[in-house]
């Protein structure tokens, strides 16, 4: 509402306020209206009296008619909003007599005396104030001497309201007309000193009319006094406004007068709400040059501060203003960033040290709000020294410190200055979005410390995360360490915390969880062969505690990353000749590896392990692989035999194992056989029929297209003696459904070798085989699966007729005699 | 009708991440099906997937942990009947001939498997094959040099015109490979 008539004098001032809130003025809003109307009216009818008597020269009548219209302001009824309305009205009115007086230019009488003898001091200066400015105006020379009067003369108001908008008058009066010269032609129309002078004087008076509000009154209307005050702060805070407008007002000036007599009121009036708006103006409207500069006493009063006064925020506000100012200059002028705050000003020190000062001196300061300064400058290193970590490790070191001295240790993930605290890590590892750079900051970890078990999970994840967003690959054991040190709370349990996971949210977040530090792994890479390896070893070390449920997550990685380490060594054989025995002591690690998971109660992982290890010894071929293969293929069997139970798993283990051994070469006879023998073994002891048929079809793969001193085997006899247990086995299932599939999977299999040449399976052979499913197949119970069957079949049959129909010469074998009917 | 065909990550056994570059062309929503040969492993891959399309099918691999993915599977687009099945249990490991049984078991135009870590996509009796190799470009024992790998089918009544992505160097490749059923 102010900004109507003084709009560009105040964009800069902080929280120009609205008058929103005044509906809820006491009185009640009518009884405020009635009364503000009453008075408006009373002022208009002298106005127009007024500039009638002005009309016809008669000045004596038309001054006293102003005085009257003057003295609606003398009113103690009014809100501070409604006393606004009635001073706009009545000041409106002035600028005509103004006008007219600088017009008609009365040398002759002596008004500036003449008005003084109004009756009442307030219209009484008022209308001295008007009459001043148009003294000042016709000559300059008067100025030094009347704004000096009128200051001072501005005292006789002690009301606070009345004071308060008289001054305001005498500002808004002047606002054009202050000097602003640092030497005038003529002493006697002042310098800027004096400007500086008039301002300070002024503003003093206004805020300690400001002040004695709070001392007004009933207590119990405290409240209400305090929103008044609200409403009135912007009027005080106009004179800083005018005196970062005085142009020859230098940075020394600024130094040497007007910052210190702007502190000076502020500390000294004692009085928390205009502290802290007072502080929050400074910083608002003066320019960032000047600050920088004045860090020290600005930062120092800050410490002298009322205790209800929220420091924390005003130091906020301007290491947020430096540091925008620093951005925008540094975007602008493109120079590197430390041209742009002076090198002479060691801005982060100046509010490292203060700020110390600061939380020492204010005891009373809430420990969320010291955290939220360490922020503050936590920021403020990194917005303007982006380059030091060591300003970034400072306030680490600082906040740990603060911590260590209250002795807070295991800080609460429910307490809200917790929450402070991870703000102040997460905006490191945001800022960086390196944790390698994170390592280095030696405080860090300390501080981490302090946290309880579970902010220091979510804080580790956070890392991790960010890790994994960047893919922050880690290329040294010692950072992997490092690292792995900090997310211990992923890595194992707390000691003291006895909570096991329970529910399925919990269980299905810590899966994820575990997954993360599983991904992670990955990122633990380095080009050197042998860091690797060290890494690898680091990063076992950290992991192997953290129980069942968290290797089964984590530890494969490990055995993968191995494994293809020790392709890298075979890869540089060459150059490494200790390549060989580095690759076994990769596969021991693997194998304990795998041996924790399977003492683990996690079998069936680690036997997929292991068969990947055989997979892996045998393409690598170093010295005695193949006894170490035919080692891990062992281990497969022994806990297949001795650790998988369920039926269905067994399937799909020995299946494994079998299409694993199949793909080997590896191995020389002695070894071989055994393999072979057992998983046909263990194939014809699965416990359902139809398992067994299958486990044991696919057994014929192994006499077949299995290694034998590195050659496809093909040994007729004994792929067919497995194709024929098959048969057996199915003809011996009671389910004539299953019993037909059995038979149209086994004619399938017999035409799957019969094709690749082997000579002892017969078109008869086939034939049966047929005849058996065309005499069952009709007799099937209509049903989903018999359908799918009978597509099998008909598919089946179909290949075959193309087989038979095909002219390709390089089939080897004859298809003729086979019956399709 | 786009049809997402992807498998074997292996995230976090074997790799941290499908490639960056595979993750930018994966935008949800423009996916109709996803058909997932295995080792997808974790929850989160499935739900990673679910984010894409979501109407998405698994069939188990051998690192799969959730024992509810079927062993096969088959899923009609259109007017294929398309077969899943990751493969491991396939001996020989990735025969054609051994395939066919699979194909004429599940009684479908196209049978997708997985398992090699090698993209393939071929016609053999008349019916149409594809293995969309490692997304991750996983380790394998028997391959040390996996290259990603999925692939996208367009669908359109009786043809499927067949994208492979693969990541070879730092570059994503495409090609494109159409076939009819007769």
């Amino acid at each position: 509402m102010y900004n109507r008539r003084s709009g560009n004098d105040w964009p800069t001032l902080p929280n120009t306020v609205c008058y929103v809130s005044f509906q809820t003025m006491p009185n009640g809003l009518d009884d405020q209206e009635k009364l503000l109307a009453e008075a408006v009216g009373a002022a208009r009818k002298q106005a127009f009296q007024m500039n009638h008597f002005l009309d016809k020269e008669r000045m004596l009548d038309a001054l006293k008619c102003a005085s009257t219209m003057l003295s609606e302001l003398r009113t103690s009824m009014l809100s501070p909003k409604s006393y606004y309305e009635l001073y706009m009205a009545v000041t409106n009115e002035l600028c005509h007599l103004e006008l007219y007086l600088s017009e008609k230019s009365h040398k002759e009488t002596d008004l500036y005396e003449l008005v003084q003898y109004s009756h009442t001091i307030a219209p009484r200066l008022y209308l001295l104030i008007t009459v001043g400015i148009v003294y000042i105006k016709n000559d300059s020379t008067l100025k030094r001497s009347i704004l000096k009067d009128l200051v001072e003369m501005c005292r006789g108001v002690q009301h606070p309201l009345r004071g308060l908008f008289l001054r305001n008058y005498l500002l808004q009066c002047t606002r054009n007309i202050l000097p602003d010269v640092l030497v005038a032609e003529n002493e006697h129309e002042g310098n800027v000193y004096d400007a500086i002078d008039f301002v300070l004087t002024n503003f003093a008076e206004m805020n300690k009319l400001w002040v004695r509000m709070q001392h007004q009154g009933h207590s119990s209307e405290k409240t209400r006094r305090e929103k008044e005050r609200e409403e009135l702060k912007i009027l005080v805070g106009t004179n800083l406004v005018r005196l970062s407008q005085l142009e020859s007002a230098t940075l020394e000036t600024y130094k040497r007068l007007i910052l210190p007599g702007i502190l000076e009121q502020v500390v000294s009036c004692r009085d928390a709400i205009a502290q802290e708006y007072l502080m929050e103006c400074i910083i608002q409207v003066f320019p960032d040059e000047f600050h920088l500069q004045t860090l020290d006493p600005f930062l120092k009063s800050c410490a002298q501060l009322e205790t209800g006064v929220n420091v924390k925020n005003i130091i906020i506000s301007l290491i947020e203003r430096l540091a925008a100012y620093n951005q925008r200059s540094g975007k602008t002028s493109g120079n590197a960033i430390d041209a742009i705050i002076p090198a002479e000003v060691e801005l982060f020190e100046v509010f490292s040290v203060q700020v110390a000062n600061i939380v020492q001196t204010r005891t009373d300061m809430p420990l969320e709000d010291t955290i939220s300064l360490q922020v503050a400058l936590l920021s403020l290193a990194q917005k303007v020294y982006p380059d030091r970590v060591d300003y970034v490790d400072k306030v680490l070191g600082t906040t740990a410190q603060i911590l260590d001295r209250m002795n807070m240790n295991n800080i609460s993930h429910l307490l809200s200055v917790n929450q402070e605290l991870s703000r102040l890590l997460r905006i490191c590892i945001d800022f960086y979005n390196n944790a390698l750079t994170i390592i280095q900051l030696l405080n860090f970890c300390p501080l981490l410390e302090k946290f309880d078990y579970t902010s220091r999970k979510s804080l580790a994840l956070y890392m991790v995360m960010n890790i994994l967003e960047n893919e922050t690959q880690v290329p040294t054991a010692e950072q992997a360490d490092s690292l792995l040190t900090i997310i211990t709370p992923l890595i194992k349990d707390d000691d003291s915390s006895t909570a096991a996971t329970t529910n399925s949210a919990d269980a299905e977040e810590f899966a994820e969880e575990q997954g993360v530090v599983a991904r992670f792994i990955h990122l633990l890479r380095s080009d050197e062969p042998d860091m690797q390896y060290k890494m690898l070893q680091t990063a076992r070390k950290h992991l192997g505690n953290g129980g069942g449920q968290r290797l089964k997550h984590v530890l494969p990685p490990l055995v993968f990353a191995a494994y293809q380490l020790a392709f890298k060594y075979k890869a540089i054989a060459e150059q490494d000749e200790n390549w060989d025995k580095k690759c076994q002591k990769i596969v021991q690690y693997c194998h304990s590896t795998i041996s924790a998971l399977a003492k683990a109660d996690l079998p069936d992982l680690a036997l997929r392990l292991y068969l990947q290890g055989a997979l892996v010894i045998g393409e690598i071929r170093y010295t005695n692989h193949e006894t170490v293969a035919y080692e891990f293929m062992t281990q497969a069997f022994s806990l297949y035999e001795d650790e998988i139970s369920d039926s269905k798993a067994q399937l799909a283990a020995i299946t494994l194992i079998m299409s694993t051994f199949e793909q080997m070469s590896c191995f020389g006879e002695e070894n071989a056989e055994p393999l072979r023998t057992n998983c046909a073994l263990a194939a014809s002891k699965l416990l359902k029929k139809p398992d067994q048929c299958r486990g044991v079809v696919a057994c014929a793969a192994l006499f077949w297209s299995g290694k034998q001193n590195g050659e496809e085997m093909r040994d007729e006899k004994r792929t067919l003696d497995c194709l024929k247990k098959g048969a057996r086995i199915a003809s011996q299932c009671l389910d004539t459904g299953v019993q037909v599939q059995l038979y149209v999977e086994l004619l399938n299999h017999y035409l799957f070798y019969f094709e690749r040449g082997n000579s002892l399976i017969t078109v008869a052979m086939l034939n049966q085989l047929i005849a058996k499913v065309n005499e069952e197949l009709p007799n099937l119970e209509p049903s989903e699966e018999t359908k799918q069957i009978e597509s099998h079949y008909k598919n089946t049959l179909a290949h075959l007729r193309s087989r038979m129909e095909s002219n390709d010469t390089t089939l080897e074998v004859s298809f003729a005699g086979i019956t399709l009917n | 009708m786009l049809v997402l065909v992807l498998g074997d990550l292996h995230i976090p056994h074997r790799c941290s991440s499908l490639p960056a570059k595979f993750k930018k062309l994966l935008v949800p929503g423009r996916i109709h099906h996803i058909l997932a040969t295995g080792n997808i492993c974790t929850k989160e891959s499935y739900d990673y997937l679910k984010s894409l399309a979501n109407d998405v099918h698994i069939v188990r691999g051998d690192f799969d942990e959730n024992l509810s993915y079927p062993e096969q599977k088959v899923v009609t687009v259109g007017q294929f009947r398309i077969g899943l099945c990751h493969g491991h249990q396939v001996v020989p490991r990735g025969d054609p001939e051994a395939l066919a049984l699979i194909q004429r078991q599940l009684d479908v135009d196209i049978l997708i498997t997985g398992h090699t870590y090698k993209f393939e996509a071929y016609e053999h009796g008349n019916k149409f094959y594809i293995n969309p190799g490692s997304a991750t470009g996983a380790f394998n024992p028997l391959d040390t040099n996996v290259v990603p790998s999925f692939v996208l089918m367009d669908i359109q009544s009786t043809t499927v015109v067949t994208y492979v992505y693969q990541l070879i160097g730092d570059e994503v490749k495409v090609e494109r490979i159409e076939y009819k059923k007769i």
